[in-house]
C-alpha cells in the first residue's frame, strides 16, 4: 500500500469518525436498552470508538511499499 | 486517613523515581543505546495530553453531567487520524529547519518574525500558566483528602505544594535543560514523561476494577443502581439537558482536536522529541486506545461514588480517592493518588520545558539582544541560563497562582479555557503549512483578534465568575452597552459559553488572518518561508543534501565564526566550522567560502540555542543581504527542483552503468572460460590425438574470436554513446551498399539453405552518411536474420524504399519472430533474442550499436513482429539530418 492511499483511508476514517460519535447520528442511541447490563449511549459511543481505534490500527499497520510520504 | 509523613514520603519517592527513571534514559543514550528510538514509547509520551483534569476532573464532570467528559478525548482520536499527514509534515518542517517550539513554527513560517514569536509567546503563556496552577491545585487537594488536613492553609513555607512545585522544577532543570541546543532531545524526560503514562494509566484502571467489582457487582450493576435512582438515571446517557447540544458536543470535539496538536506541551513530545517519522504510524491507533482505556471507568467510578456517598455527599473530583479510603482501602487510595501526582507532574514538567523555550527565545533573548547590543561578550551561557530561570519562575508563578486563586471558579473550567486559548494557533498555523498565500501581517492580525476574543469572551467572564470583577460587566455589557456582552457577543444567544467563544474567536481570526494575508503580495522573505514549509517534502533536505537557500548576499567568515563562537560557545562554534570544511571537502577552515549555504547553515544552528527570530536578527547584523525580487524565489526554487531532477537523472546512469559493466563481465567470462578449459585439456593430455586437438583449437580459436568482437564492440559502444567515435561521411549509393552487404553474408546463407531476394527501386539518391557504420548495420541484421530462419527453408527479404523525405531498408525473415515482451528488449545492451536454450552465439551488442548508428543520422530504427509470422527489422534514414549533431 503506498503512503499517499494510507493517508486517504485515514482521511476517510477522519470523516467517518466525525460523523459517528458527533450530533445528530449519536442521538440514535440515546434511548432506553442496554447491552450487557451497560446503557445503549455509552456502551454504543466506547464501541464505535474501539471500532475506530480498531480499523485505524489495521490501516496504520498494513504493511506499506514505501515509507516517505509523497 | 493517611499521616503526612507517610503520603509525602511516597510522594517524594515517585518524584525520585522519576529522577531515576530519566537518569537511566540519558545515560543510556549517552551509551548509544536509546530507550526512546520506539514508538510505543512515543505513543505513551504522547499520553501527557492526560493531566490532573483527567484524572480528578473528568469523573467530576461524568458526576454532574454525564457522557459530557467524553469529547475531550474523542477529539484527539480523530484528529490523530490526520497524524500520518499533518504531524508527519510538521515534524518534518521542525527536523528540516531546526524548530523547537510552536512559537518558532509560526514566526519561522512568517519571515522569523519576532513580533508573532512574542505574540504566540504570550498567548501560550497566559493560556497555560493557570493550567500549571490547576495541576498543582489537584495535587494539593489530593493531599487533602488523603491526608485530611487542610493543605494550602498554614504559612507559606509548611505547604508541601510547594515543595512538590519545587521538585518538579528541579526536575526539569535537571533535564529539560541539558542541552544548549533545544532541537537537541530531552532522552531522560521523554522515558520519564512515558514511565508516568504507564503510572497514572495503571492507577486509574486499577481504581476502577475496584470499584466495579470490590465494591459493586460489576458495572452492569451499578449502572443497574444508578437508573432506579432519579437523580442519577440521566447520567448514564448526555445528562440533564433536555435536548442533546449538539452544538456544543461538537465544539468539544473540535477544541480538543485543536488541542492535541497545538498544546505547548503537545507540540513538544509528538514534534520536537520525536526520533523517528515513522513512530507516528504506531501512535494513529496507539494514542487513542491508551486514551479510550484511560476513560473506560470514568462513569463506572463517577456514578459508584454518587451511589456510595449520595448527591453531594463527597467532591466527585476527588472520588479516586475518597472511595478506597472510605472503604479502608489505604493502600490503593495511595496509589491512586500517585497516579493522580503523575498526571500532573508530566504535564507540569513538558509544559515547562515548552514555554521556558518559548519565553526564553522570543521574549527574554530579544531583549538581552537588544540591550547587549554591540557587546563582543561570549554569551553562550546564557539561554540556558534564562532558561532555566524561566522554568523555575513559571512553577513559582503556577504556585501562585493556585495560591491567590484558590478554589474560585477560574481554576475549575481553566482546562477548557486554557484549551481554546491554544486552539488561537490553529488557523495561522495549519493555513501555513498548506497555503503560500499567508503573510505575517495576516498571522499577526488573525492571531492578535482570536486572542483578544478569546479574552473577552471567555478569559473576563471567568474572571468576573471568581469575583474579582464586577458581575453586571458580563450580565449587562461594558458600561451597559448590551451588543458587547461577552457572553452574548453583537446579541449572539443560544450557545453555551465555550461554544461561543470558541466561535468569535476561530471565526474572526482565520477571516482576518486570510483577508489581511490578501491584501497584498507576501515579501520575499514570506515568500521563501513559504516555499521552505509548505512544499518541505519536495524541497527539504534529505540526510546530506543542502536546504535550498533563498538568500543572496555576502559575508565574511571572520564575523560569522564570532558570531557562532558568541552564542554557542568557542568549542562548538569550532566543531560547527571544521565539520562544514570536511563535508565541503575543504582543506582547513580558513579557505570557507562564505557563502549563502554557510550562512544559513550558522544561523539555523544558532536557530537551535537560540530561537530562529532571534538567530535571524544577529545574522543579518554581520551579513549584507541583497534585496531579492519576488521572481528571484521562484527562480531559486525551480533551480533547486532542476538540481534535483539532474541528480536523479545521474544516479539513473550510474545504475545503468554498473548493469552494463557486470554484463560486459558476464560477456567475456564465458569464452574465457571455454579457451580456458580447452587449453587445459590439452595441456594435460600430451597424448591427445591430432585430429581432436585441432578441433580444440580450432573451437579456442573461435572463441578468441568472440571475445575480441566483443571487446571491439563494447568500446565501438562506448566511442559512439560518449560522442568519440570518428565519422567518415561520404555519399552513398544504398543499393550498391545493401548488394554488397548481401554478397558478403551469401555465405553464411547458402551454409543455412536460406535465400535473400532484395526489392528495391531503380533508383534512389544518395545518402551523406558513414559508409562503413551503415554497412555495420546492414551486415548485423543480416546476420541477425541468418542466425533464426529455420534452417532449409529461410527465406530473407530485403527491402528498400524511399520518398521525399528519406530511405527506409527492412531486412524480414520467416524465422520464429519475438514475442512482444522480448521486443521491447533487443535493443537493450546484451539482451539477446530467443530464449537461453536454443540462443545463438553473439555478444548483445550489434543491435544496440546499430540503432546507436541510425540515430547518429537523425534516423530510427525499429522491429515489427508477430511470433511465428517471422521478424522485420528497420530502419530509416532522411536524406539530410534535421539537426547537425554537436557532439560528433
Amino acid at each position: 500500500m503506498s503512503e499517499r492511499l494510507r493517508n486517504q483511508r485515514l482521511l476517510a476514517l477522519f470523516a467517518a469518525g466525525w460523523a459517528l460519535l458527533n450530533f445528530p447520528l449519536l442521538t440514535l442511541w440515546d434511548r432506553a436498552g442496554t447491552i450487557a447490563g451497560i446503557p445503549l449511549l455509552p456502551a454504543a459511543l466506547f464501541a464505535g470508538w474501539a471500532l475506530l481505534i480498531g480499523v485505524a490500527a489495521w490501516v496504520a499497520e498494513a504493511p506499506g511499499d514505501d515509507q516517505a510520504p509523497h | 486517613m493517611l499521616s503526612t509523613p507517610l503520603v509525602l514520603a511516597a510522594s517524594f519517592a515517585y518524584l525520585l523515581t522519576l529522577f531515576g527513571v530519566a537518569h537511566w534514559a540519558d545515560r543510556r543514550a549517552q551509551a548509544g543505546r536509546s530507550v526512546i528510538g520506539n514508538a510505543w514509547v512515543y505513543t505513551l509520551s504522547m499520553g501527557v495530553y492526560c493531566t490532573a483534569w483527567t484524572y480528578f476532573g473528568s469523573i467530576g464532570r461524568a458526576a454532574s453531567s454525564g457522557l459530557w467528559f467524553l469529547p475531550i478525548y474523542l477529539g484527539p482520536t480523530l484528529a490523530m487520524l490526520l497524524a500520518g499527514s499533518l504531524l508527519r509534515k510538521m515534524i518534518r518542517i521542525a527536523r528540516s529547519y531546526r524548530i523547537t517550539s510552536i512559537a518558532d513554527f509560526i514566526a519561522s513560517r512568517y519571515g522569523k518574525s519576532r513580533t508573532l514569536a512574542a505574540l504566540v509567546t504570550v498567548i501560550a503563556l497566559v493560556g497555560i500558566l493557570p493550567y500549571v496552577a490547576l495541576q498543582l491545585k489537584a495535587i494539593a487537594s489530593g493531599l487533602t483528602v488523603l491526608t485530611g488536613t487542610q493543605g494550602g492553609s498554614g504559612p507559606w513555607w509548611s505547604d508541601s505544594t510547594l515543595y512538590i512545585a519545587l521538585a518538579l522544577a528541579g526536575f526539569t532543570v535537571a533535564f529539560g535543560t541539558r542541552h544548549l541546543d533545544t532541537s537537541e532531545r530531552h532522552e531522560g524526560m521523554v522515558a520519564a514523561i512515558a514511565f508516568e503514562s504507564v503510572v497514572k494509566l495503571l492507577a486509574f484502571l486499577a481504581l476502577g476494577v475496584f470499584v466495579c467489582w470490590g465494591l459493586f457487582d460489576g458495572p452492569g450493576d451499578i449502572f443497574a443502581r444508578a437508573a432506579a435512582q432519579p437523580a442519577l438515571k440521566g447520567l448514564s446517557g448526555l445528562g440533564a439537558e433536555s435536548k442533546f447540544a449538539g452544538g456544543q458536543w461538537f465544539a468539544l470535539t473540535l477544541l480538543a482536536m485543536l488541542s492535541v496538536i497545538f498544546l505547548p506541551r503537545q507540540f513538544q513530545v509528538m514534534v520536537v522529541e520525536n526520533v523517528d517519522e515513522r513512530h507516528v504510524q504506531r501512535a494513529t491507533w496507539a494514542f487513542p486506545a491508551y486514551l479510550l482505556l484511560i476513560n473506560l471507568f470514568v462513569l463506572p467510578i463517577a456514578l459508584g461514588g454518587l451511589l456510595h456517598f449520595g448527591v453531594g455527599g463527597a467532591d466527585p473530583e476527588t472520588f479516586v480517592l475518597s472511595l478506597p479510603l472510605a472503604n479502608a482501602q489505604p493502600a490503593l487510595a495511595l496509589v491512586a493518588f500517585i497516579g493522580g501526582l503523575s498526571a500532573a507532574t508530566g504535564m507540569v514538567i513538558v509544559e515547562a520545558i515548552a514555554v521556558s523555550t518559548m519565553v526564553s527565545n522570543d521574549l527574554v533573548m530579544p531583549l538581552l539582544l537588544r540591550w547587549q547590543r554591540g557587546s563582543e561578550r561570549d554569551l553562550s551561557v546564557l539561554p540556558l541560563a534564562v532558561r532555566r530561570t524561566v522554568i523555575v519562575a513559571l512553577l513559582l508563578l503556577g504556585y501562585l497562582y493556585f495560591r491567590i486563586a484558590g478554589e474560585a471558579y477560574a481554576l475549575v473550567s481553566i482546562g477548557l479555557i486554557s484549551f481554546a486559548a491554544v486552539a488561537q494557533f490553529a488557523p495561522v498555523l495549519l493555513g501555513g503549512m498548506y497555503w503560500k498565500g499567508g503573510t505575517r501581517a495576516g498571522a499577526l492580525a488573525g492571531l492578535a483578534a482570536g486572542f483578544a476574543l478569546w479574552a473577552w469572551t471567555l478569559l473576563l467572564p471567568s474572571i468576573a465568575k471568581s469575583g474579582w470583577m464586577d458581575k453586571e460587566f458580563v450580565a449587562d455589557g461594558p458600561f451597559g452597552i448590551a451588543l458587547l456582552r461577552p457572553e452574548q457577543l453583537l446579541g449572539l444567544t443560544g450557545l453555551d459559553n465555550l461554544t461561543h467563544a470558541l466561535l468569535w474567536s476561530l471565526l474572526v481570526n482565520a477571516a482576518l488572518y486570510v483577508a489581511v494575508s490578501l491584501a497584498r503580495e507576501p515579501s520575499t522573505r514570506e515568500a521563501a518561508q513559504a516555499q521552505l514549509f509548505v512544499d518541505v517534502f519536495r524541497r527539504a533536505p534529505a540526510a546530506g543534501r543542502a536546504t535550498p537557500v533563498f538568500w543572496r548576499g555576502r559575508a565574511r567568515l571572520a564575523e560569522l565564526q564570532q558570531l557562532a563562537a558568541r552564542f554557542l560557545g568557542a568549542e562548538a562554534a569550532q566543531r560547527l566550522f571544521a565539520d562544514w570544511a570536511r563535508r565541503r571537502g575543504i582543506v582547513s577552515v580558513q579557505y570557507i567560502e562564505p557563502d549563502a549555504q554557510l550562512v544559513e547553515h550558522v544561523e539555523t544552528q544558532l536557530a537551535g540555542a537560540i530561537g530562529s527570530g532571534s538567530a535571524h536578527a544577529v545574522v543579518a547584523a554581520v551579513v549584507e543581504e541583497e534585496p531579492l525580487a519576488p521572481g528571484d524565489i521562484l527562480r531559486m526554487a525551480d533551480e533547486a527542483s532542476q538540481v534535483r531532477a539532474l541528480n536523479r537523472q545521474l544516479e539513473d546512469l550510474d545504475r545503468q552503468k554498473d548493469d552494463f559493466m557486470s554484463s560486459v563481465t558476464h560477456e567475456l567470462r564465458t569464452p574465457l572460460t571455454s579457451i580456458r578449459a580447452f587449453a587445459e585439456l590439452m595441456r594435460d593430455d600430451p597424448d591427445m590425438q591430432a585430429e581432436q586437438r585441432q578441433q580444440f583449437l580450432g573451437l579456442v580459436v573461435g572463441e578468441a574470436e568472440r571475445l575480441s568482437r566483443l571487446v571491439n564492440q563494447v568500446l565501438d559502444m562506448a566511442k559512439i554513446e560518449s560522442g568519440h567515435a570518428e565519422w567518415r561521411n561520404d555519399e552513398i549509393d544504398l543499393r550498391e551498399l545493401i548488394a554488397h552487404a548481401v554478397q558478403t553474408t551469401a555465405e553464411v546463407f547458402r551454409e543455412r539453405g536460406a535465400v535473400v531476394c532484395v526489392q528495391q527501386p531503380d533508383a534512389v539518391p544518395t545518402l551523406h552518411a558513414d559508409r562503413d557504420r551503415l554497412l555495420q548495420v546492414l551486415l548485423n541484421l543480416l546476420s541477425n536474420a541468418a542466425k533464426f530462419v529455420p534452417a532449409g527453408s529461410g527465406r530473407v527479404e530485403v527491402r528498400l524504399t524511399a520518398d521525399a523525405r528519406g530511405a527506409r531498408v527492412e531486412v524480414c525473415d520467416n524465422g520464429p519472430g519475438v514475442t512482444l515482451d522480448q521486443q521491447q528488449l533487443v535493443f537493450e545492451k546484451f539482451r539477446q533474442g530467443g530464449d537461453a536454450a536454443n540462443r545463438p552465439q553473439g555478444t548483445g551488442l550489434g543491435l544496440p550499436i546499430s540503432r546507436q548508428i541510425v540515430e547518429h543520422f537523425g534516423g530510427r530504427m525499429w522491429l515489427r513482429s508477430e511470433p511465428g509470422q517471422g521478424a522485420c527489422f528497420g530502419f530509416e534514414l532522411p536524406w539530410t539530418r534535421q539537426q547537425e549533431e554537436t557532439s560528433a
